[in-house]
């Protein structure tokens, strides 16, 4: 069970929030506020391990509630996951590590995701699971990245990008049923990524190898990599061997 | 150049011109009446004003006459025309002014009524001729420098008036933004889903707002990078999408080379928009909208069509207010540089073609995109 606590000035904005995890069987509401000043209280009274914050607040902001809480010895931060109808905190709330950034509205299914994301952190860090096999020990590595597409803000994990597309000065960063232009280029997201995850397959893809089915050879020599979801992606000779050899390895 | 009579300085109206001239006369008088005093000589002063006075009225009549006639040419003069035209014209015009003043003043200089006309006057010009082609070159350059004036002020006011134009094609295009009928109509569907499919409800107002978001933030600008007009096209055709059921077979097609070229924002929504209403919901078939961006040489060329019924000639034969602020809005930008062409083929396909220079997107976007670890 995930013990949360929602934080949200406008009661109608709470009982949303209220009515959506009435679906999500492992999420427990251990208690509501509507104040920062409750909320600190709340959270070192309750211990939650999971935070729906708002950024406004009347008496304080968001990120004041988490300074105030960020001083208390020897209790852990409980996860954040920041709601709010202001777009303009998102890259405060990636740098302090927040789990994700729910633009109001959203939607239930956007709701399930940032919940997904707080599992996979707290079996990642739970100990007696024995330490995740997914966790990144490489610090130089990216593992999340925080963007804007169409209008909503993502937290991305890596784990979650499938193949990487070059577009010119742009690359196409495809997820499951997503794909989302960024202004990036392909060789700098590749220095950027765990290449023991990502591979360079193309002058203009880079596949995740855990979402890699098989590599098909064509008839003249290039190669197709498949993936699980059945998308194909081109590669080119240069690289075959290097994909064979990793997916071995794996 | 043209200059506008309301641009005219008012101290050229003929009578302060002269008037002025005159003054600088008396003054010119006075000093010279007063310094002589001061070296001992008693003269009568009404022959120093009569003489200065008169001078600078010649001259003020013969500048202003300068102005009125050749003050276009002054300033649109080239050192050809300054050395060929107005070098020799200033020596004349000192003649002259002198040749007059010397036969008005007969007893000048004083105290030698021996002399004859001409001996006067060689006296005179040698003495006087240089200042006097002085006199001549000051009224030259002031003219000059209200050409200059005057082209300043001019181009002020065409500043003025393109920001005034750009102001109302920013209102117009805000105007698209919060285009009411389709907020309303957008608001009608979520409202009936409330009742039938409570998620598709939500799904559509989380749509609706990360549009209005966009649109927001885009603010001021009236161009926007062809990527951020395309992501903006995006969610609407997903919105469209949705309303259509799976109807609509919607494709979106750049060349990624386009992205950072610069369109007037909301350029497509309304085309987008009209090809909805006037096309594909007319008919029970299924649809198809396509959008395409291409290079076409130094241009950029986008095309947008739709199936449905064609093009109907509207009543009072004129194109929708959509349409129009699009056409104006790229008149403004581009003069004809752009085109904006709508035609219809084989009876039931619409496709509106824009063409525009190309224009690279300078302005670094603000980009909000961050890498971590966690």
């Amino acid at each position: 069970m995930i013990r949360a606590v929602l934080a949200d000035d406008e009661v109608l904005a709470r009982q949303k929030l209220r009515q959506l995890l009435k679906d999500i069987d492992d999420v427990e509401i251990v208690g509501e506020c509507s104040t920062a000043a409750e909320t600190i209280e709340l959270v070192r009274l309750t211990d939650p391990q999971l935070l729906f914050l708002d950024i406004r607040m009347t008496d304080m902001n968001g990120f004041d509630v988490l300074e105030r809480l960020s001083t208390d010895a020897g209790r852990p931060l409980p996860h954040v996951i920041f709601v709010t109808a202001n777009d303009r905190y998102a890259v405060r709330a990636f740098e302090i590590h927040a789990i994700d950034y729910l633009l109001k509205p959203f939607t239930p299914e956007r709701l399930q995701s940032a919940v997904q994301r707080v599992r996979e952190q707290l079996s990642a860090s739970d100990p007696s699971d024995g330490g995740s096999p997914k966790k990144h020990e490489d610090e130089r590595y990216t593992t999340r990245m925080v963007f804007k597409s169409r209008g909503r803000i993502l937290f991305l994990s890596v784990d979650d990008i499938r193949w990487i597309e070059a577009q010119e000065n742009y690359v196409r960063i495809c997820t499951g049923k997503d794909s989302h232009l960024l202004r990036e280029t392909i060789g700098s997201l590749e220095n950027r990524l765990d290449p023991n995850s990502f591979l360079r397959v193309h002058r203009s893809a880079i596949v995740n190898l855990h979402h890699v089915k098989e590599v098909k050879n064509e008839a003249d020599g290039d190669a197709t990599v498949v993936l699980k979801s059945g998308e194909q992606v081109a590669m080119s000779r240069s690289y075959r061997s290097k994909i064979q050899k990793l997916l071995k390895l794996q | 150049m043209r200059t506008s009579k309301e641009n005219t300085p008012l101290f050229m109206n003929p009578a302060i011109f002269i008037a002025s001239s005159v003054l600088v006369g008396i003054l010119f008088a006075f000093q010279e009446w007063i310094s002589l005093r001061h070296m001992g000589y008693h003269m009568a002063a009404p022959i120093f004003f009569e003489s200065w006075g008169f001078q600078f009225l010649v001259w003020g009549a013969m500048c202003w006459l300068l102005w009125r006639f050749l003050g276009e040419r002054i300033q649109r003069a080239t050192v050809v025309t300054i050395l060929t035209l107005f070098l020799p014209l200033s020596i004349v015009a000192s003649l002259a002014q002198q040749m007059i003043f010397v036969f008005i003043f007969h007893n000048l200089p004083l105290n030698h009524a021996e002399m004859t006309y001409w001996q006067r006057l060689s006296m005179y010009v040698y003495a006087e001729l240089l200042d006097n082609v002085l006199i001549f070159w000051c009224a030259f350059f002031l003219f000059r420098g209200i050409g200059y004036y005057q082209q300043y002020r001019e181009q002020e006011k065409a500043k003025a008036g393109l920001e005034i134009q750009l102001a109302n094609a920013q209102l117009a295009a805000l105007r698209m933004q919060l285009n009411p009928h389709f907020l309303f109509n957008t608001m009608n569907s979520i409202s009936s889903l409330m009742r039938s499919d409570v998620e598709a409800a939500d799904t559509m107002l989380e749509q609706l707002s990360c549009l209005l978001r966009l649109s927001l933030e885009r603010g001021e600008s009236q161009l926007v990078s062809l990527r951020e007009e395309l992501d903006f096209i995006e969610l609407y055709l997903g919105m469209q999408g949705q309303r259509y059921a799976d109807r609509v077979t919607q494709t979106v097609c750049c060349d990624p080379e386009l992205y950072d070229m610069l369109v007037p924002s909301m350029l497509l929504q309304p085309i987008v928009e009209n090809a909805y209403i006037h096309g594909i919901s007319k008919t029970e078939a299924e649809g198809i909208l396509s959008i395409e961006a291409g290079r076409n040489g130094d241009r950029l060329r986008i095309s947008i069509s739709n199936s449905g019924i064609g093009l109907k000639p509207r009543p009072n034969g004129r194109r929708g207010v959509g349409i129009r602020n699009i056409e104006s809005r790229l008149k403004l930008h581009y003069g004809e540089f752009a085109t904006f062409e709508m035609v219809e083929f084989d009876q039931k396909t619409v496709k509106v073609t824009i063409v525009l220079p190309l224009q690279h997107s300078t302005v670094e976007e603000m980009s909000l995109t961050r890498f971590g670890t966690q």
